[in-house]
């Protein structure tokens, strides 16, 4: 079996005297899909934070393709290619989509040597992005404002599907989707995964994660208390996981 | 409704600073006699160059979602120093450069690095020690002019050297070089602004900083750049200012920042950051020019130019909210 694509190694997290995290270990391979569960306040999103290089651990390491990686900010991690959707969009609502799409990797062509944006170019890509996800927005050139919660959410997952990188970090990414729009999310996780990117989903709902994930792991109180490939337990196991009525490591139930 | 009117509205909304400037020169044209004339306009322009520049700085700024109060001391201050280094009366010490033309870039470096030094301590300010923008400007704002004052004592420098002077003088279409280089000023910037990642990104920053700071951008480096920019840009402020009153007074230019703040605002930066175009600062500054030029040829006491100004700034913020609504019923 080849190295995994991601190895966290006991990472913790303090905030003051708080254990946000007390000891964390798991591994994505690459093409993988691993549900993150866990209870409000667990430490889901504190971890998807340190991993996309938003917060330094207080401790523990991590191994990214088989070196030593830590992310000092998100522009780190996103030149090692980890892409991240955060549950509060990270939308910049006074411009327009194209703009947001390419958010800090504008296309541009040089004129007289200096950098300048390539609209054109970009807006091509984004039509497309968004024609093959099924997307519609009626205008590419609507700043984000106008746009409803659901539009807002398309347009971060297809950045990501078409951005692509190694690894990519979902927290709650589907909370303002409807269910046709939800099915298609999944599906897109699905194909991303099949072009060998490993993924981490965060969620709320049991049924996507059964849906998508090949792996659940579930977070309680600031460590792992189940890491079960998604074929060998079932939702009644993985909640009895997560509300802490069976103990860690417990494989199927039922 | 359909795109068409949608298009024109849309269009409409985001220059109506433009028709408000086309507005006001028609309605001042018809109801004041001699004001439609070439020199009155080519006067509008000229008086409007040092508040242009300066107001450049203070928009980017402000659309970057942060503030400047200190551009008119730092002005103020670049123009203290080129006056005393270049000035042959009062305090100045009338330093003569071989050949003559060198004092102009020299002077100009000086006004310039004076301006961009003291928008690295700025920015240095609010992106490292995280405090706020406001209050670290207002400060500096504060102690710049009390430098201006200590390195001045308080008297002034006057005769500047003819070699600078010959910008406020030299004229090109019927409008001093010093005007020109307002105008070169808003079109670098605008396009800066508008076409490079660079100016994108300011935009962004000012939008929302978590969701720029997570894309991967710089903020850090873009926010200190800009703050550098503003300072840059009112230290060549300062130097405009110094040419077109051939010295330097410890008071030069008090009252410059509310004006350009009234021109940000009236051109419609809004002061919550991310929105706004340099084009539409340009046209808030021609807007109060063309209106100082008004009250002074209506014979009006010029203490009403402040009333009126504060006015429009009320009027302006009122616009913007009333924009925001029409904007939302299009959408």
């Amino acid at each position: 079996m080849s190295e995994p694509l991601l190895v966290l190694d006991n990472v913790a997290k303090n905030y003051g005297a708080i254990e946000a995290l007390k000891g964390i270990s798991f591994s994505i391979d690459k093409g993988e899909v691993v549900a993150l569960l866990g209870d409000n306040g667990a430490g889901k999103s504190t971890l998807v934070k340190i991993i996309a290089g938003g917060l330094e651990p207080t401790s523990g390491r991590m191994l990214f393709e088989g070196k030593e990686f830590l992310a000092k900010s998100p522009a780190e991690a996103k030149a090692a290619g980890i892409e991240t959707v955060y549950q509060d969009l990270s939308l910049c609502t006074n411009v327009d989509v194209v703009a947001n799409f390419f958010m800090g990797r504008e296309i541009t062509r040089k004129v007289l040597g200096i950098p300048v944006l390539d609209e054109r170019a970009m807006e091509q890509v984004v039509q497309k992005a968004l024609a093959s996800a099924g997307t519609r927005i009626h205008s590419l050139r609507t700043n984000v404002e106008h746009l409803s919660g659901g539009q807002r959410q398309a347009i971060e997952l297809n950045r990501f599907v078409h951005f692509g990188g190694k690894l990519v970090l979902l927290d709650e990414p589907f909370a303002a989707l409807g269910v046709q729009q939800t099915r298609r999310g999944l599906d897109m996780i699905r194909q991303v995964a099949s072009q060998g990117i490993g993924v981490v989903i965060i969620t709320h709902i049991m049924q996507q994660a059964f849906q998508v994930a090949d792996r659940i792991v579930v977070i309680r109180q600031g460590v792992v208390a189940g890491d079960v490939a998604r074929n060998k337990t079932s939702p009644d196991a993985v909640i009895n996981m997560i509300t802490g009525e069976t103990l860690a490591g417990a494989g199927p139930a039922s | 409704m359909n795109p068409r009117t949608r298009q024109t509205l849309e269009f409409i909304l985001d220059n109506l600073v433009w028709f408000m400037l086309v507005f006001v020169l028609v309605v001042f044209s018809i109801l004041i006699p001699n004001y439609f004339q070439l020199g009155i306009f080519a006067n509008i322009i000229e008086a409007s160059s040092v508040l242009g520049v300066m107001s450049i700085g203070l928009a980017l700024v402000i659309i970057a979602g942060h503030m400047d109060l200190s551009v008119e001391s730092v002005a103020a201050l670049s123009a203290m120093a080129v006056g005393i280094l270049f000035c042959s009366s009062g305090i100045g010490l009338g330093i003569q450069l071989q050949p003559q033309w060198l004092m102009v870039p020299v002077s100009l470096l000086i006004a310039l690095a004076v301006g961009g030094l003291i928008g690295a301590f700025n920015g240095y300010l609010v992106v490292r020690v995280k405090m706020s923008a406001f209050i670290i400007t207002l400060a500096s704002y504060i102690w710049v002019r009390g430098l201006v004052l200590v390195i001045s004592g308080g008297r002034s420098a006057q005769d500047l050297t003819p070699a600078i002077r010959w910008f406020a003088i030299q004229r090109l279409g019927g409008l001093p070089l010093t005007a020109w280089i307002a105008i070169a000023c808003f079109v670098v910037f605008s396009l800066i602004m508008a076409k490079t990642p660079f100016g994108r990104h300011l935009i962004m920053i000012g939008g929302n900083e978590t969701a720029t700071f997570r894309a991967g951008i710089r903020v850090n480096r873009n926010l200190v750049i800009a703050f550098v920019l503003a300072g840059a840009i009112a230290g060549l402020a300062g130097w405009l200012l110094a040419i077109r009153t051939s010295g330097a007074t410890a008071n030069l230019g008090v009252g410059l920042l509310f004006n350009a703040f009234a021109a940000v605002v009236i051109g419609g930066v809004s002061l919550k950051g991310g929105v706004g175009t340099l084009p539409g600062v340009y046209a808030g500054v021609l807007l109060l020019s063309a209106i100082n030029t008004a009250i002074n040829l209506m014979g009006l006491p010029a203490n009403f130019t402040q009333v009126i100004h504060g006015l429009l700034v009320l009027a302006a913020v009122l616009l913007d909210a009333f924009k925001q609504t029409i904007r939302q019923r299009l959408a």
